[in-house]
Parts: structure tokens; C-alpha cells; sequence
């Protein structure tokens, strides 16, 4: 359904066809999931496609060794500042690469967690079974890459409880992420297992609202908003690189602040 | 040395005023496409992020062999007020001939020690607010994140404020302009310029 | 951290510094499938817009003095809130201290809330343009009631605009 609040230009699709040995290499590069498609149009529109290939990835290669030296930076000992309750913005600030009347809300009674990857005990959870998790709630300022930022208070079971609890391997490399959003998302297990890092459920004490991830996001107090998907369907344990929706279209991975 | 921090200054101002673009920090003022280095912001940051590094290296450099030379103690102090009273009312009357451009005059010395400055700062808020989390100790120190923010916009002011100066006068005194390609003429060891200024 | 004006491939200045370094400025182009704070399409009520927004409660007393902005990147400020109340119909109208220059020569609009988003803490005139909103006229308080500030409203909400 074509949301009324949708623009009345839309990219020419012709464009397929002028750009179609750019898309290839594109999608050579892992750049682009998918084939051939309005999808990809629409991110090869926001390419400069004269731009020449011999600059963008030196500058993503410079983008892969910050993370690495993010990595050496990332101290998992560290915490966050917290601040009191009473500054918690409410509402929270709304952000997704789409503005909020294309929310799509998730059913909490159907909902489950789907499992995959290196994990021991892959069954899907229920919202039941999640909230039965020890829960803490931590009060953190967000900061989107964007530049803005506000204190929230998330409450949820810390991930790293989670992952011990399905039998996770917790010497992999990643933790991936799937959402209702279609924004796949993942972080390196160090972020997961720090203490800040949480499957949130609630915000400012209240079930998390629809537009805000209902019925589960993450939250991590060590990385930038965009790294902290919404409407959670599943998590994949995994040693192989799974990328992310920002990431697809040039932003950093590591993305710890 | 000197255009290699050039040419990274300019990358990392207008990346920089991409990134900024992304939510503005003076409501109201924007850079329009022309003035941003980067499609969007990804970009704008892959720029900036890359630049750093440059930046950083080359200021070192300069820096280390400005102090170990003692380069920098001779040609940047000592600076008297009553000097640079004299050389704004100077340039103010276009006395601008530099018949010895080796030697700076008050106001040169005093622009390029806050450009130097300001170049640190730059560096020191930019860590502040590229890693608010692993270096809270920093931020805090600088009055918080958004505070940490302000004050790296302020910095590039100053150097961009510093740019125009510098820019201008180098184009009003052609010579200057040789000498930041070339070197400058050869000065005796204990600084005393006796070659023959570039002409 | 999305672009609006979604258009085709434009036409794209080059300069190259030192033969290496292509710096190049090309035309705005889209990331996002709707972009932040649009208006409500045309022959849409402002509720019907408003409800499309899943609006959020929010403390009214939390609300005084917020920014009130134009929803573009430049972010630039028409004003500030200055109080809720309800007019002799029930519906709740934003008062807003409109214009001026860093609150010299500004004067009281009313504004209905369900033409304004929440937008962290900030809040957005979505449905007017601020030409509009300059032809609104003064807010006189007679015929409306202020809401207490411990009293709890819906607002819509919208994405950051840039």
C-alpha cells in the first residue's frame, strides 16, 4: 500500500539500465543484497555513480581499519554514565531510515525470537519467556551518528544472559540481528557481552511503545543509535561477516562510541 | 609538508561540514551541497574519518621537529602586544611588503600559534565526541557531549576565520606564495636569514 | 541521516586536486522512503494525519519552552511553546510564540496539536508552512482554557528532517 505521505517523484526506473556494470560491481562487493531492483535503484540514485570506484574504496578501507582500531579501543570493562530517572526523555526521540507512519507494529501474543546459528538451544522464545529473564533497567544517553542525543531509560535482560542461557558460543565473532523492519543489524561479541547491553522491553519503566521497537530491541549504551535494532525477530550467532542495513550504504560497522 | 595539511585541513572542514549538516548545530544555518564534501553524510564521515588520520600524522610530524629544532620557539616567540598594536595599524594601511619573509611579524605569530592551537583542539574535541563512552573522562572535562560539540564547530571557525586571513594575505604578498612551495630561502644555522629572499 | 528530493542522476560539477582527489558536488538525492515531517496529503483531516503518527503520550508542563521548528535540515526556529490550552471546542491548540529575533518583536499563535509532531525534544509544525503560520492571527485567551500541567496528551510523532 503506497503510503499517502510518499512523495510524488520516484526514481525513473531507465536508470536500471544506464547503471546496470556499476550495479554488478556493486553487488560484487557485497554492497548491495539483493539483484537487480527498485531496492537497488533506490540506494544507486543516492550513489554518485561518477564518482570513481578507486576513492570509495580506499575510504572504506580506511572505514574497515577504524574498526579494527575501535576494537582495540573498545574497553568491555568500561561503563556508560548513568544518569537519574527523572531526565528520561518521554517520549524518546523517533528515528528509522522512513518516517513513523510506516511503523509496521508487531503482535506481542504471536511474536517469537527465532534462534540460528552457533547456538545450542535454538527453540524460539515468547515475549513470556523473555520478560522471565532477570531484568535490570539502565538510565543512558543516546547518541545517534547524526550528531543528536537524549538521556532514556531501557529496562530488559542483559544479552549476555540471554546468550549464556541458549547456549550461545561466546567466542564467536558476531551477533546478528533480524527486525520487522527489514534493518538487519550486527554488532561484534564484545559489545553484546558488555553489562550495558540490552534486549529492552520497556522504556521509562512502560512496555516499550510501538514506534519505539515493541516488543524487543537492543540497547547498548558503547554504540551509536543505528547499531541498536528494533522489533527484534531473530538473533544468529555467527563467525561470518553479516553487515547491516547502514552499512550496506557506506556507514561504519564498529560504530562505538 | 605544508600543502599535504593544507589539502587534509580542506577535506577535513568541508567533510565536516557535511557531517554537521546532519543536524545542525546553529538552528537556522546550514552548508548548502556545493560546500560539503561528501554525497551524504556516510560519505561526509568516511571523508572525515580517513582525513584524520592524515591530519594528525602530518601535525605530528610538524609539530616534534617544530620543538626538537627549536624552528618553532625562534619563529613564533617572543610576541610583545605593543608589536602586534603596530602591525595590525600596518596592514591596515596596506604596509604589507615583507621584505624578509623568513621573519614574522607579531600578528603572524601570534595567528599561527592559536591556528596551532585551534589544530589541537580540533584533534582533542574530535576524540571527545568520536568516543563520548571510552573517553567520558575527556568529555566530561569539556562540559558534555553536545558542549564537545560546540566547541569543535568553534575550532573549525577558528581556522577557517584563520584561512581567509591567511589566504588573502599570501595572495597580497605574491612572494609568499613560492616560498610555501619551495621552502623559503635557506637560513644560516643560527637562523639569521642571509640568503636572498625569494623575489 | 537521509536525504529528501528524490530525483534522477543530475548533472555533477568535478574538480580534481592534485590528480588525485576527485572532490565532487552532486545533487541531493533520497535514502529514506518518506523523508521526516511531511504534511498531511491533501484532503486529509489534521487528526486523521495526526493519528497516522502514533501519537505518544507526553506531560503537558514538559512541554513550555520547547524549540518549535521547520521541518528541514536547516532546523530553523519559528519559535517557542509557550503554553497548551483548550479552545471553546474542546480541541487542543499549542500556543506559540511565534517570530521575532531571539525573542524580541515575536507574538502568540495557536496552533492545533494535531498539526505539530514531537520530535525528541523538540516539537515540529508539520501541516502549515510558515508563511501560513505567519498569516495566523495573535492568540487572544478568551474562549480557551490552559491545560494543567500534570495532564497527559497525545502527540504525533516524526523523524528527524535533513
Amino acid at each position: 500500500m503506497k503510503s499517502p505521505f510518499r512523495p510524488d517523484e520516484v526514481p525513473d526506473a531507465s536508470l536500471l539500465d544506464d547503471h546496470r556494470s556499476l550495479i554488478r560491481s556493486l553487488e560484487r562487493r557485497g554492497l548491495i543484497r539483493g539483484g537487480l531492483s527498485l531496492g537497488a535503484l533506490v540506494m544507486l540514485t543516492g550513489c554518485d555513480v561518477k564518482r570513481p570506484e578507486s576513492v570509495e574504496s580506499a575510504l572504506l578501507a580506511i572505514s574497515r581499519l577504524n574498526d579494527s582500531v575501535q576494537a582495540l579501543l573498545f574497553d568491555p570493562n568500561k561503563l556508560a554514565p548513568t544518569y537519574p530517572a527523572s531526565m528520561i526523555l518521554r517520549p524518546p526521540k523517533f528515528n528509522a531510515y522512513y518516517d513513523v507512519m510506516d511503523v509496521k507494529p508487531v503482535n506481542g501474543a504471536t511474536w517469537r525470537l527465532g534462534l540460528s546459528g552457533l547456538v545450542a538451544d535454538k527453540r524460539p522464545w515468547t515475549l513470556q519467556d523473555l520478560q522471565a529473564l532477570p531484568q535490570i533497567s539502565i538510565v543512558i544517553k543516546h547518541i545517534c551518528v547524526e550528531g543528536w542525543s537524549y538521556i532514556g531509560g531501557w529496562t530488559g535482560t542483559p544479552l549476555r544472559t540471554f546468550l549464556e542461557r541458549v547456549g550461545a558460543d561466546l567466542r564467536a565473532k558476531y551477533v546478528a540481528f533480524k527486525t520487522a523492519d527489514d534493518y538487519p543489524s550486527s554488532i561484534d561479541m564484545a559489545s553484546a557481552l558488555h553489562p550495558q547491553t540490552l534486549l529492552a522491553t520497556k522504556y521509562g519503566g512502560e512496555t516499550l511503545a510501538d514506534p519505539f521497537g515493541y516488543p524487543v530491541r537492543l540497547r547498548m549504551a558503547t554504540k551509536l543509535g543505528y547499531k541498536n535494532p528494533k522489533w527484534i525477530t531473530a538473533i544468529e550467532v555467527t563467525n561470518s561477516y553479516p553487515g547491516g542495513y547502514w552499512e550496506s550504504r557506506g556507514f561504519p560497522w564498529f560504530a562505538g562510541i | 609538508m605544508h600543502w599535504v595539511n593544507a589539502i587534509v585541513m580542506l577535506i577535513m572542514i568541508t567533510s565536516g561540514w557535511g557531517i554537521y549538516d546532519d543536524d545542525v548545530i546553529i538552528r537556522g544555518f546550514h552548508f548548502s551541497q556545493f560546500w560539503r564534501l561528501g554525497d551524504w553524510a556516510a560519505w561526509s564521515l568516511n571523508w572525515h574519518f580517513a582525513g584524520m588520520w592524515f591530519l594528525t600524522i602530518n601535525g605530528l610530524i610538524y609539530l616534534i621537529y617544530g620543538f626538537v629544532s627549536g624552528r618553532l620557539r625562534e619563529k613564533l616567540l617572543p610576541i610583545r602586544p605593543a608589536e602586534v598594536v603596530q602591525t595590525v595599524v600596518d596592514t591596515l594601511h596596506f604596509k604589507i611588503a615583507h621584505e624578509d619573509i623568513t621573519v614574522y611579524n607579531a600578528v603572524q605569530k601570534l595567528l599561527y600559534i592559536v591556528v596551532i592551537f585551534a589544530g589541537v583542539a580540533q584533534v582533542v574535541t574530535g576524540l571527545a565526541i568520536w568516543k563520548p563512552i571510552q573517553f567520558s573522562g575527556l568529555v566530561s572535562l569539556l562540559g558534555g557531549f553536545q558542549t564537545a560539540r560546540v566547541l569543535h564547530f568553534a575550532g573549525m571557525a577558528v581556522i577557517v576565520g584563520f584561512l581567509i586571513v591567511h589566504v588573502a594575505l599570501a595572495l597580497l604578498v605574491p612572494k609568499t606564495l613560492w616560498a610555501m612551495v619551495a621552502g623559503g630561502p635557506c637560513l644560516k644555522p643560527r637562523g639569521r636569514a642571509e640568503g636572498n629572499p625569494a623575489t | 541521516m537521509v536525504r529528501r528530493n528524490m530525483s534522477g542522476v543530475r548533472s555533477m560539477r568535478m574538480r580534481s586536486i592534485c590528480g588525485a582527489l576527485v572532490i565532487v558536488a552532486s545533487a541531493a538525492h533520497a535514502q529514506s522512503t518518506t523523508p521526516g515531517g511531511m504534511p498531511p496529503p491533501p484532503g486529509m483531516s489534521l487528526a486523521e494525519s495526526a493519528a497516522m503518527r502514533f501519537p505518544q503520550p507526553v506531560r503537558v508542563g514538559d512541554l513550555p519552552g520547547r524549540d518549535v521548528l521547520r521541518p528541514v535540515e536547516s532546523q530553523d526556529v519559528l519559535g517557542h511553546v509557550r503554553q497548551l490550552v483548550r479552545d471553546s471546542k474542546g480541541q487542543i491548540m499549542v500556543v506559540i510564540d511565534f517570530g521575532g529575533f531571539f525573542g524580541f518583536g515575536s507574538r502568540p499563535i495557536a496552533v492545533p496539536v494535531d498539526a505539530m509532531v514531537l520530535v525528541g525534544q523538540d516539537m515540529e509544525v508539520v501541516a502549515f508552512t510558515p508563511e501560513q503560520l505567519r498569516r495566523f492571527p495573535t492568540f487572544s485567551p478568551s474562549g480557551t482554557t490552559p491545560i494543567a500541567d500534570d495532564a497527559i496528551i497525545k502527540v504525533g510523532l516524526a523523524k528527524p528532517s535533513h
